[in-house]
C-alpha cells in the first residue's frame, strides 16, 4: 500500500511537484506569519520591561503605547502602593533621530533604576544636571556615534556622554535624555509617557496590574508582550490581518489541492475501478487517496517550512520594520506549519476520496 | 477437475438498463460448477454488462444473480465477494503502469490484507505460473502485449477465485498470442477447477468450452441448456 502511495508519486513528478508547491506556499505563509508574530511578541515584550522592570504603567485608552502621557505627580503615588519597590518615570521621543527614526528617545531621571541599569561600554553616565546624552550601543554602531561626540535630537545637539548596553533591543537601538532635558524638547513639562516599576519579591505582576489600575484610575499596566501588542491599535491591526491570511492561506491551499487530487482521481477512474474489481473495499481505496494526499502534503510542507523561514524574513524587510522585529522560528511555529500542511492535503484528500467510493466499479472502469 | 470444484452460477431475469438503453433483458441462465460457458454476440449486445453484473461491478436493476446459492451485491459493491470468489481479466490488461508485474499481482493481495513477505512469494509463485518469472520486476511498459496479458491473468488469479470471469481477454492481442493467452485460460482453469464465463467472438473459444450462449440486444439468442 506504501509502495504504492510512493511509487505514484514519484512517477507522476510533474503533477506530485505541482500539487506539494501548493501547500507549500500555503505552510511557508503561516510559518512566516507565525515567526513574525513572534518577533513582535518578543519586541513587545523588549517594550514592557524597559529598564528590566516588572511592568510598565501607560495612560488608559492610547492608540499606542508611545502616545501615553502621565503627569508627574503619578510617581508619587506609585511609590506608595506596598506592592512596589521601585517606580522611575520615562518620557518616550519617537521619531527623534533623523538619521534613523526607528530609534527611541528615553527621556529618564539620571537617578532612577532606568539610567542606573545602563551598563556603560564607552564614557560614562554624566553627572546630574548636565544635558549630556546617552547612546546605546546599537545606535552608535549604526551611526558611528562616540563618547565625547555628538548627537543630533530633535534638530539639537547634544553632547555623549557615554554608550551603554543594556540588553533589551529598543534600548540598545536608542538613547537616553535626563528626564528635564526630554520635557523640554517636547514641550511636555512635568509630563512623562510611563513608569516603570519594579515589584515586590513574591507578587505577580498581573495582580498587581490589576490593583495599580485599581488604585490610580485612568492607567494602564502592561505586564506581558500579548497585552503591550493588544494596547496598540497598529499592532491588533497587524494581528488581525495575519489571522486573515492565515485563513486566506488555509482555503486557497485547501482548494487548490482537493481540485488537483480531484483531476488525478478523475483521471485515475479505471486504474481506481480495478481496485475495486480486484475486491480492494471502498474504505481502502479511500485511504489510498487520502495516503497519496497526506504524501504529497508532507513533501510540501517539507517545501513550506524552509519557505517560510526564508519568506519571515523577507517578509519584515519589506514591511520595513526589521528595525524593531526580528522574526523568530520556534518549534512550536514549524510544527503548527506542518500540521496545516497535512491538514490541508487531508482536507483536499477527503472530496475526491469520497467520489471515488460512490462510483459503481464498472462505471469507474469505463472511465466515464 | 480439482476437487476445489467453483461455484455454480445462476441468473434468474436479469435486466439491466443505462437510461435509455436496455443493456439486458430477463436473461436467465445457469453455469454449473466448473462448467466453462463462451459468451458471443455482436458488439453492443450486452456481453460485458453480462459479466459485469455476475462479478457485482454494478447492480442489476431487474432480476437477481446467485453465486452459489448467495445473492450477489447484497453489499455496496460487493467488494469482499469479489475478493473471495471472482477473478476478471478484460480485453485491456488494467495493470498499474507505475508497479512492476510481481506488485501488480500483488495488488488484489493488498485487498485482502496479506502481508508484504506472503504477498511477494504468492506473486512469484503465480507469475511463474503464467511463464514469466524472469519479468517479475519489469513494468508494464517493458513487456509485450500478450505478455501484459499473463500478468493480468496472474493478477485475476491471486485470490484463488473459484470464479473466473474473462471478458475478451484476447481481443487486443494477435492470433498467435491469443492462442497462448487462451491456452493458459483454459489450463489454469482445468487444473483449479474453476467455473470460468469468458466472452469472446473466437470460434477456437467456443470449441474449448463446455457450452456456448449468444446475446442479442440484451436477450439470449439460444434457449440456455
Ligand atoms: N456505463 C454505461 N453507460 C451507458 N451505456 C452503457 C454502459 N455500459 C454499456 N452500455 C450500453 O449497453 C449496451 C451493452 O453494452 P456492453 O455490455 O458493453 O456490450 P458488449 O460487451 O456486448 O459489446 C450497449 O448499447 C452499450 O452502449
Ligand atoms: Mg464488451
Amino acid at each position: 500500500m506504501l509502495n504504492i502511495v510512493i511509487t505514484n508519486l514519484w512517477r507522476r513528478p510533474a503533477r506530485t511537484v505541482f500539487t506539494a508547491a501548493g501547500i507549500a506556499v500555503g505552510v511557508a505563509m503561516v510559518v512566516a506569519l507565525l515567526a513574525f508574530t513572534r518577533g513582535l511578541q518578543k519586541t513587545a515584550a523588549g517594550f514592557v520591561h524597559l529598564g528590566g522592570s516588572g511592568l510598565g504603567v501607560f495612560q488608559a485608552n492610547v492608540s499606542e503605547p508611545t502616545t501615553s502621557l502621565l503627569p508627574a505627580s503619578l510617581v508619587g503615588r506609585l511609590q506608595k502602593l506596598p506592592l512596589l519597590t521601585r517606580a522611575t518615570p520615562l518620557l518616550l521621543v519617537v521619531e527623534a533621530i533623523k538619521a534613523e527614526p526607528a530609534a527611541i528617545v528615553f527621556g529618564a531621571e539620571p537617578s532612577g533604576f532606568f539610567t542606573k541599569s545602563l551598563v556603560m561600554v564607552e564614557g560614562a553616565q554624566a553627572p546630574g544636571g548636565a544635558r549630556a546624552a546617552l547612546v546605546g550601543d546599537r545606535l552608535a554602531a549604526q551611526l558611528h556615534l562616540r563618547a565625547g561626540g555628538l548627537v543630533t535630537i530633535k534638530g539639537r545637539s547634544y553632547p555623549i556622554a557615554g554608550i551603554y548596553h543594556s540588553g533589551i533591543y529598543f534600548e540598545d537601538a536608542g538613547a537616553v535624555l535626563p528626564l528635564s532635558v526630554a520635557q523640554q524638547l517636547t514641550g511636555h513639562p512635568g509630563e512623562e509617557t510611563d513608569v516603570v516599576v519594579d515589584l515586590a519579591a513574591g507578587v505577580r505582576a498581573s495582580s498587581a496590574g490589576t490593583a495599580i489600575e485599581r488604585a490610580v484610575p485612568g492607567t494602564r499596566v502592561i505586564t506581558d508582550p500579548e497585552q503591550a501588542l493588544r494596547v496598540g491599535a497598529n499592532a491588533t491591526l497587524i494581528s488581525q490581518a495575519i489571522l486573515v491570511i492565515v485563513v486566506i492561506a488555509l482555503i486557497v491551499g485547501g482548494l487548490s489541492v482537493a481540485n488537483t487530487m480531484a483531476m488525478s482521481v478523475m483521471e485515475r477512474r479505471s486504474e481506481l475501478g480495478l481496485l475495486s474489481t480486484v475486491g480492494w473495499s471502498p474504505a481502502r481505496i479511500a485511504v489510498l487517496i487520502f495516503g497519496e494526499g497526506v504524501g504529497v502534503s508532507m513533501v510540501g510542507a517539507a517545501g513550506g517550512l524552509l519557505l517560510g523561514v526564508v519568506g519571515g524574513r523577507l517578509l519584515v524587510g519589506a514591511l520595513g520594520v526589521s528595525a524593531y522585529v526580528s522574526p523568530a522560528i520556534t518549534a512550536w511555529g514549524l510544527g503548527r506549519g506542518l500540521l496545516i500542511g497535512v491538514a490541508i492535503g487531508m482536507l483536499g484528500g477527503i472530496y475526491p476520496a469520497w467520489r471515488v467510493t460512490r462510483m459503481t466499479p464498472l462505471r469507474a472502469l469505463a472511465g466515464t | 477437475m480439482s476437487p476445489a470444484a467453483g461455484p455454480e452460477v445462476v441468473l434468474e431475469g436479469v435486466g439491466k438498463r443505462f437510461g435509455t438503453i436496455t443493456a439486458l433483458r430477463d436473461v436467465s441462465l445457469r453455469a454449473a460448477p466448473g462448467e466453462a460457458v463462451a459468451v458471443t454476440g455482436r458488439s453492443g449486445s450486452g456481453k460485458s454488462t453480462l459479466l459485469a453484473l455476475i462479478g457485482g461491478l454494478d447492480q442489476p436493476d431487474a432480476g437477481r444473480i446467485l453465486i452459489d446459492g448467495r445473492a450477489v451485491w447484497t453489499e455496496r459493491h460487493d467488494a469482499r465477494t469479489r475478493r473471495e470468489l471472482v477473478g476478471f481479466v478484460f480485453q485491456r490488461h488494467l495493470l498499474l503502469e507505475t508497479l512492476s508485474a510481481r506488485a501488480n499481482v500483488e495488488v488484489p493481495l493488498i485487498g485482502a490484507g496479506m502481508n508484504h513477505r506472503a504477498r511477494r512469494r504468492r506473486a512469484l509463485e503465480l507469475l511463474a505460473d503464467v511463464g514469466l518469472a524472469e519479468r517479475a520486476e519489469h513494468v508494464p511498459a517493458a513487456l509485450s502485449g500478450g505478455e501484459r496479458q499473463r500478468v493480468a491473468v496472474a493478477r485475476a488469479l491471486a485470490n484463488e477465485p473459484r470464479l473466473l470471469l474473462a471478458d475478451e481477454p484476447t481481443g487486443a492481442l494477435d492470433t498467435a498470442t491469443s492462442e497462448t493467452v487462451l491456452d493458459l485460460i483454459f489450463q489454469l482453469r482445468d487444473q483449479r477447477g474453476m467455473t470460468l464465463v469468458i466472452v469472446s467472438y473466437d470460434e477456437a473459444v467456443s470449441v474449448r468450452a463446455d457450452r456456448t450462449i449468444s446475446l442479442l440486444d440484451g436477450a439470449l439468442a439460444t434457449a440456455p441448456a
